[in-house]
């Protein structure tokens, strides 16, 4: 079937990776078309922008930390998109939220030192760059704690939280504010959407404060909006007369999705197509071309015609990859060979759930400029890459925003394209 | 050092164990029911789930399945609320050899096994997943039973009923021997490691496949059981709604069990010297899988939940002169010390399958009569247990109905099996324990497709914020379920489990950075 739709571009993924190569390439006036089965990671992630957070010790400056990884380990995605590449995707990815469609909403930090940030466990969390949301929770900071647990939320508990904190030497104590509800349980989206009502956030700000003691900062679950955060965070900031600040609940996370519409809206501002439900289930080649992807989309297959592609596909968790019942990994799009698989004998998983994980390295192979093996005009960027465990290192995001950055350097640089504006 | 004094103290908290303490306090006596982990946490709590009806054994083991179709009768009426009355076939799968159906109906008509055979065609439609070519079917009472609930509802009826002292956590570290009687034991608390003094009028080792050490601790010798280890697998859902066995003589991995949401694939035998190895290897995986392929194509499609291992206890008595101390036709063995080794006021009894747990229960507390010279007859084949008064079998639907009335005015904390917020508090201040895992058995939390991704986070929020609980406990116990749960997971871990796995990566050591609470 000859592809009736003819892009630059068509990059396959609507996660970190896939959304930020696409706005990239946009920006540099290419035609470009996201394919995306479904959204990615951001909704299950925690919304900061974690670079290096352990290697395996705690990293306190990803700068510093950054070099060694890179000579120590080649095989990392890290070593194929260099240092410099990671500085630049992050400064991009910040402007981006700040030109967004929340206003006021930014990113704050750098690769020089990691922030702590609280979990909803009350671990402390590396991560480089963070929601303006959230900042006040660093626990190097000594001011104490008052954590806040909202009763129709499962997903939070405060006082679990706050005995962590304390654990880390940081004083912090819990209190519960029961929220209207029409259900016994919400979901942090639900309350989030409620959050959005100034008046909402009024009647809350004033059953909050009796309950607050001097020099106490609040750490509230993260449910401030989704549409515009800085208002309800700001609002509730100065009505409390405190620091107030966001933790990650478990999924749906709202600083996700906050991720995902900021940067849905840059591929959108620069003239980029998002085509979501859509599943790509097979290529035409010529050669060592990928000339168009197949998709299944809205009932029926489409042919999109692609100059080049970029896969931000993700990785077992998106179902990209899989490893079948006869132990064999495959890659599930375009069946590209992967890499960091261990052989037959050897162990794909340990038996320690915080131990080694081999088969968590996995990805799809490819060579120094993310050109999958044996493709010319393939690239792949984001949790595909072989070589990382990005939970384990806490390096999700950096690894997503700078390869996939990179990939759209790439392809301009070939295409002649316009430098990055 | 505490001490206490009974009646009957039974070592052991399986099925076995736990009806000798709802025989015998049902009989009057006093008791004290102890074990090394939580109650049902060995064999009992690590087999297939099924209630057999007897057709396994009619060719091989007629006896056995005389056995089985009694205690089945008996159980569907006195432990209703454990039991799921799914009924089983009996199928004849192309790897199948054809000539066994005929030796099967006519072993049920010898053995009273009630069979009915029915058109292939008919039960295609009943069960669409099953093999097509199946050419023979028959209709046998199979079920599934709970044996959690069923362990649970033996130990709370012995204590309602007669005042019986329920001891988990408790492992026998002495037996008090006097001469040539056996007085009692020393238990330890293995949580805390308080010793308690129990004197016994007579001590029951109800220990299945530890029997041995326990006898060892008394002094008896040859007490010989030799564990037979097999794998089961949980599939993440009902992929046969009726028990489903190969009509073929007994061999591995040619049953399906449907039970509660999930359905399980047993089994293999394979010799241990360890009855605490479990060890899973890939290659019994692999195996089990391809059986599972006979039964249901496509079985390596749907998600693999867990695999885990138990242990059969097979007695092997290495006194040569004792033959007339036991039954050996019985597939389980009872040891009447008094008679085999002249050691009075103990009694061992091990062998046997979950099904004819009363039977055994009624043998040994006959014989504990018998040794106090008393007699006491034995009522446990007419008494409701607690939970089954009303006679009713549990339907699948029960939690679902449940959630559905309650839907306004509480919180659910486990999406997969339904479990609410205020059932987790209740079984939280009634347990006691801060082990996830002895709620994941008792509520099925954490059991579900997700394998507590989402639950567990909740559960332990709540269990910090119940009780004052320290914090560090509460650590524990989330770490500790963590890595329980990953032991069941990584060695079938595939398709589209591993990425629910990959999930729960996300949450745990990404979201909650649960590794580094680790101090």
């Amino acid at each position: 079937m000859r592809p009736t739709l003819h892009y630059d571009a068509v990059v396959v993924g609507a996660g970190v990776a896939g959304l930020t190569a696409a706005a990239r390439l946009a920006e540099g006036g290419a035609k470009v078309c996201v394919l995306a089965k479904g959204v990615g990671s951001t909704h299950l992630a925690a919304g900061t922008v974690d670079v290096l957070g352990y290697d395996p010790e705690r990293v306190e400056s990803p700068a510093e930390a950054l070099p060694e990884l890179v000579a120590a380990r080649p095989d990392h995605p890290y070593a194929l998109v260099g240092v410099d590449a990671i500085g630049a995707a992050l400064g991009w990815f910040a402007e981006r939220v700040e030109r967004g469609p929340q206003p006021g909403y930014r990113y704050v930090g750098n690769l020089d030192r990691n922030q702590l940030l609280p979990t909803a466990v009350g671990a402390a969390r590396p991560s480089a760059l963070v929601p303006e949301t959230m900042a006040a929770g660093d626990l190097r900071a000594a001011e104490p704690v008052c954590a806040v647990g909202l009763r129709p939320l499962r997903e939070f508990h405060a006082s679990l939280c706050a005995a962590n904190i304390a654990r880390s030497g940081v004083e912090a104590r819990a209190v519960e504010v029961p929220l209207d509800a029409d259900r016994p349980d919400e979901n942090a989206l639900a309350i989030a959407r409620r959050f959005e009502d100034p008046a909402v956030r009024r009647a809350f700000a004033d059953r909050l404060a009796s309950h607050l003691r001097e020099g106490e900062r609040v750490a509230l679950p993260a449910v401030l909006g989704v549409r515009d955060p800085h208002a309800a965070w700001s609002e509730l900031e100065s009505r409390l007369g405190r620091r107030v600040f966001e933790i990650p609940t478990l999924p749906p996370s709202v600083p996700g999705i906050r991720v995902f519409d900021a940067l849905r809206a840059a591929v959108r501002a620069a003239g980029g197509r998002i085509v979501m439900g859509a599943e790509v289930v097979g290529a035409d080649r010529d050669g060592d071309r990928v000339t168009a992807l197949r998709a299944h989309t809205a009932g029926r297959a489409t042919t999109y015609g692609a100059r080049w592609v970029v896969l931000a596909t993700g990785g077992f968790a998106s179902g990209a990859l899989t490893l079948g019942s006869d132990w064999v990994v495959r890659e599930r799009v375009l069946g590209l060979p992967v890499r960091g698989v261990p052989g037959a004998g050897e162990p794909r998983f340990g038996p320690d759930y915080f131990g080694d994980q081999p088969l968590a390295r996995a990805g799809i192979a490819v060579d120094s400029a993310q050109r999958a093996e044996g493709l010319e005009n393939v690239l792949v960027a984001g949790a595909a890459l072989p070589g990382a465990e990005p939970w384990r290192e806490g390096s999700g995001e950096g690894i997503s925003l700078a390869s996939g950055h990179r990939a759209a350097e790439l392809v301009r640089a070939e295409e002649g394209l316009a430098a990055a504006a | 050092m505490a001490g206490l004094s009974t009646d009957v103290l039974v070592i052991g908290g399986g099925a076995t164990g736990a009806g000798v303490a709802w025989d015998a306090a049902l009989r009057g006596f006093h008791v004290v029911l102890a074990d090394r982990l939580d109650l049902c946490e060995g064999t009992s709590g690590r087999f297939h789930g099924l209630l057999h009806s007897g057709g396994r054994y009619v060719v091989k083991d007629p006896k056995a399945a005389e056995e089985c179709i009694a205690e089945n009768r008996i159980l569907r009426e006195v432990a209703s609320d454990c039991i799921e009355d799914t009924g089983g076939l009996f199928v004849t799968t192309p790897s199948d050899d054809r000539d066994y159906a005929d030796r099967f109906a006519e072993g049920c008509r010898a053995t009273d096994v009630d069979c009915e055979e029915i058109d292939p065609a008919e039960v295609l439609r009943e069960e669409p997943r099953l093999h097509p070519g199946i050419s023979r079917a028959f209709h046998v009472p199979d079920a599934s039973i709970d044996a959690w609930k069923t362990v649970w509802a033996l130990a709370r009826g012995a204590h309602e009923r007669g005042g019986a002292r329920i001891l988990p956590y408790h492992a026998a570290v002495a037996i008090r021997r006097t001469g040539d009687r056996v007085e009692g034991a020393r238990l330890r608390d293995t949580r805390t490691g308080e010793e308690l003094d129990v004197e016994a009028r007579v001590t029951v080792n109800a220990t299945g496949a530890w029997a041995g050490r326990i006898a060892d601790l008394a002094g008896i010798e040859g007490v010989r059981v030799l564990p037979g280890r097999g794998i089961m697998i949980a599939m993440n859902h009902r992929l046969v709604n009726t028990v489903v066995n190969r009509c073929q003589m007994p061999t591995d991995g040619d049953i399906l069990v449907p039970i509660r949401t999930v359905s399980v694939m047993g089994t293999t035998d394979v010799h241990t010297d360890d009855p605490d190895d479990h060890t899973v290897r890939q290659e019994e995986v692999d195996a089990m899988l391809e059986d599972g392929e006979k039964l249901v194509p496509g079985f390596r499609e749907a998600r693999a939940l867990r695999v885990w291992t138990g242990v059969r206890p097979l007695f092997q008595d290495t006194k040569d002169d004792v033959a007339d101390t036991r039954d050996v036709t019985r597939a389980h063995t009872l040891l009447d010390h008094t008679e085999r080794d002249g050691v009075g006021g103990f009694v061992t009894i091990t062998g046997g399958k979950l099904t004819t747990f009363r039977l055994m229960a009624e043998e040994t507390v006959d014989a504990v009569c018998r040794q106090l010279g008393e007699e006491r007859p034995c009522t446990t084949a007419t008494e409701r247990l607690p939970g089954s008064e009303d006679g009713e079998h549990y339907v699948i639907g029960e939690r679902l109905a449940r959630r559905e009335s309650q839907l306004t005015d509480d919180q659910l904390i486990c999406e997969c099996e339904l479990i609410t917020r205020r059932k987790l508090e209740e079984a939280l201040r009634r347990r006691g324990t801060d082990d996830l895992g002895d709620f994941r058995r008792v509520l099925r939390l954490g059991m579900g497709p997700c394998q507590g991704g989402f639950c567990m986070y909740r559960a332990t929020g709540i269990m910090h914020g119940l009780d004052g609980m320290s914090v560090e406990r509460a650590n524990d116990a989330l770490l500790g379920f963590l890595q329980e749960r990953w032991k069941g997971v990584w060695p079938i871990l595939y398709g589209d489990q591993l990425r629910q796995a990959r999930l729960d990566d996300w949450i745990f050591q990404g979201v909650l950075d649960v590794g580094h609470l680790r101090t």
